[in-house]
């Protein structure tokens, strides 16, 4: 069968007209993947944000944590400390020059004591300085205080790879860390605190478990409220982590916070 | 009145939009499209010119002025990849195939005849181009309104004439043939009409989406 020119050239037509739709319709994909594009990137602008205004709450919780152990040593500590050096130094009878001698080297050795403490303190109060010797260091300080209390046995490992997470998973880190304590010296009736802190290539690991009255996981987590564990769970997501909290009444319980590191193609961590 | 079709007529007015809206512009290569368009009026009006009051053929103008397409169409693609680091060699070798093939088609018809080959490979080779540069705005992580971007609507001028006449370019010769006597009423003028008109609008917008930008640059 053979086609008229007329039929070629209605054909020619046709095809002009697809060849024109088709740029058409290329044009509107890559408009609306650009829309799509725009949308990924206020989304990253915004979790970038949220992450930003998340770590300013850390960092002041845990400046807010290290003002609380603050009052209470100077209240319990220092501040019994200088009340005992008044009251021995008002008992001070120049006439009774051995116990006046006796007296004095007691007063002596208190003050010594609370320069000690104070000096401790001011440590404590730069509470950045704390997380940027290491999150191992920063945590084994911070142990010493709950150790002076000898309510709680407290074992404490680590490994010694625990160098290099940088500042803000550490101030993070540091600062769950603390939230777990406190929510095991205020509610966990333990007498026994575990902490391992183990680096392995790409993963870091901060492992809490206490012998306390443990609590209903599922329960704690719905409630949402103040810190919490809500809030260890969504932080640790932050850092593409993971928190897992398993607890059952009379058993104890235990948090496994996960956070991984990316490594370098030489080999060596990447924070 | 001879002088005064929708082709000419599309042509003049993305010239004047050009005009307007690139003279100042900081980019010598955008300046340069001002140059190209007052080219490609001229050629039309010469084309137009030859053809009803000479009476001879007017091809010679319009393989002359298919350099200058090439050479220009060529450089802007390949000031547009720039910031994505592509390398000037391929636009040297791409420059080389096309003389050669053009030359070659010159000879082959003896001078005598429009270069149909060459203007549809290179009507392929833009059409790949175009693409390309939508490949590369793709990958870009970099996110940029294209609805107000100059050089997506340049391509996308680019991309409609050049896509759209391959059909008209592969029959080019039977087209001819059929059309020589009634070439004012055949397809291909029609197709060339609808397409002249969306690339010069398209390449219009793209003038004041330039201009807008560097307004807003400066303020």
């Amino acid at each position: 069968m053979q086609i008229s020119s007329k039929e070629v050239i209605f054909l020619i037509g046709l095809t002009s007209v697809i060849f024109l739709i088709a740029p058409l319709f290329l044009i509107l994909y890559v408009l609306s993947y650009n829309r799509r594009k725009r949308k990924h990137q206020e989304d990253t602008l915004t979790m970038q944000k949220t992450f930003e205004t998340e770590l300013l709450k850390t960092q002041m919780e845990v400046q807010e944590q290290t003002l609380k152990t603050v009052a209470y040593d100077l209240h319990d500590n220092i501040g019994q400390l200088l009340s005992l050096t008044t009251i021995t130094l008002s008992s001070v009878d120049l006439n009774d020059s051995p116990g006046a001698t006796e007296k004095l080297a007691l007063v002596e050795d208190l003050t010594m004591r609370s320069i000690k403490e104070v000096k401790a303190l001011s440590r404590l109060l730069h509470g950045e300085e704390i997380v940027s010797r290491g999150l191992a260091a920063a945590i084994d300080f911070e142990l010493e205080w709950l150790r002076r209390s000898d309510k709680f046995k407290i074992n404490y490992s680590y490994n010694k790879e625990v160098i290099d997470l940088d500042a803000i998973k550490a101030t993070i880190l540091f600062r769950l860390f603390q939230e777990i304590i406190n929510n095991i010296i205020q509610h966990a009736k333990a007498t026994e605190i575990n902490i391992d802190l183990n680096q392995n290539y790409d993963l870091c690991t901060l492992q809490i478990t206490d012998n306390g009255i443990g609590f209903n996981v599922d329960e704690a987590l719905i409630r949402k409220s103040g810190m919490g564990l809500h809030n260890i769970v969504k932080r640790s997501a932050m850092l593409q982590g993971s928190a897992n909290i398993t607890s059952s009444p009379a058993k104890g319980s235990s948090i496994i916070i996960k956070i991984p590191q990316q490594p370098t193609t030489n080999g060596k961590l990447k924070n | 009145m001879k002088f005064i079709s929708v082709n000419t007529a599309s042509e003049f007015i993305c010239f004047l939009v050009a005009f307007i809206f690139l003279l100042k512009d900081k980019s010598t290569t955008w300046k340069m499209l001002i140059a190209f368009l007052l080219l490609t009026c001229i050629t039309e009006v010469t084309g137009i010119y030859m053809r009803e009051f000479l009476q001879i053929r007017n091809y010679p103008v319009y393989n002359v002025y298919l350099l200058f397409e090439c050479g220009f169409t060529s450089y802007f693609f390949y000031h547009l990849y720039r910031p994505y680091n592509y390398p000037i060699k391929w636009l040297y070798v791409w420059y080389g195939i096309f003389m050669l093939i053009f030359l070659s088609e010159m000879l082959h018809n003896n001078f005598k005849g429009f270069t149909s080959a060459t203007a549809s490979i290179m009507s392929v080779i833009f059409v790949l181009a175009s693409l390309y540069f939508y490949y590369l705005k793709l990958r870009d992580e970099k996110f940029e309104p294209l609805l107000y971007s100059a050089s997506f609507w340049w391509v996308n001028g680019a991309l409609f004439f050049y896509f759209g006449s391959t059909a008209c370019n592969i029959f080019m010769d039977y087209l001819a043939e059929y059309e020589s006597i009634t070439y004012n009423n055949s397809i291909r003028y029609i197709i060339y009409n609808v397409l002249d008109v969306i690339m010069y609008a398209c390449w219009s917008y793209a003038f004041i989406c330039r201009y807008r930008q560097r307004k807003l640059s400066f303020s």
